[in-house]
């Protein structure tokens, strides 16, 4: 029986992904993407990765989407954007997607990954004992791990300061 | 509790409308945004196979965590590159970009 949660959260996803790639305006595209974000944030709570959608949330509809939003309006419309450019390469590249989607589509529809909740009540405590675990200050065992990320982020933000920044005429 | 699979035919629809979307479009900023669709199939999928165990193991949602940053860092240098590039060209046609070719 499929969950009604799943069914809309997922078609949201889709939707959204198709719309972000197709969508005429480019600010309407970055609003499709914050969609599909969310949508996969809702796909880690079905999957009881809590901790995770929190942090999906916060990073990229708080920061990436905010982001693209900007550069957008610095950069503009795009001028002659053709919507298909290479009839050839597009129509190629279709055939190959679709047949990846069909090899995916048949491995998951032959129903190799059955369910996984054979635990029941003994497994929700596991999985919120996981979240507590996470959010503890000692990040599950991989806090100087997550530390080294945090200064690389530092790095990664300098970077792109350095780079868009605009020459002052002395 | 949906089936695995269910979550795995998300994953595997966001990795395609994000290669296709890579290979066709021409503006940088659509490029970015199939390369963060892609990101987002592979953390799902992660996510996903970290259900498989049972008792289930805390490190697939780890490696997301990672992911997930380096991804935030990738959409801001490549933002950056993408604002350079129009300022160095007006536009940020890709097949137009070619500044570097000898």
């Amino acid at each position: 029986m499929t969950d009604p949660a799943f069914l809309v959260i997922a078609a949201a996803t889709v939707i959204g992904a198709i719309l972000a790639i197709e969508a005429r305006d480019l600010v309407y595209g970055a609003a499709a993407l914050g969609i599909t974000f969310l949508g996969v944030a809702g796909l880690f709570i079905l999957l009881d990765a809590t901790y995770v959608a929190a942090f999906q949330i916060a990073v990229y509809i708080g920061a990436v989407v905010v982001l693209i939003l900007f550069t957008v309006m610095l950069v503009g419309p795009v001028k002659g954007e053709a919507p298909i450019e290479h009839r050839r390469t597009s129509l190629m590249t279709a055939i190959l997607v679709s047949l990846m989607l069909g090899i995916g589509g048949s491995l998951v529809s032959s129903n190799a990954f059955p369910g996984v909740d054979a635990c029941g009540a003994s497994c929700d405590l596991q999985l919120l004992s996981q979240t507590l675990l996470l959010g503890s200050g000692s990040n599950g065992g991989y806090a100087i791990q997550l530390e080294l990320l945090s200064f690389v982020l530092v790095a990664a933000v300098i970077g792109a300061l350095t780079l868009a920044k605009t020459e002052r005429k002395a | 509790m949906e089936p695995l699979s269910s979550f795995f035919a998300v994953s595997i629809i966001l990795l395609a409308v994000g290669l296709f979307g890579m290979t066709t479009k021409r503006s940088a900023i659509r490029i970015l945004f199939s390369v963060e669709l892609v990101y987002n199939a592979a953390n799902l999928n992660i996510i996903a196979f970290s259900r498989l165990r049972n008792p289930p193991l805390i490190t697939g949602q780890i490696i997301v965590l990672f992911s997930i940053s380096l991804a935030a860092m990738e959409a801001a240098v490549g933002l950056a590159i993408i604002i350079l590039a129009f300022r160095l060209n007006s536009d940020i046609d890709l097949r137009k970009l070619n500044k570097l070719k000898g």
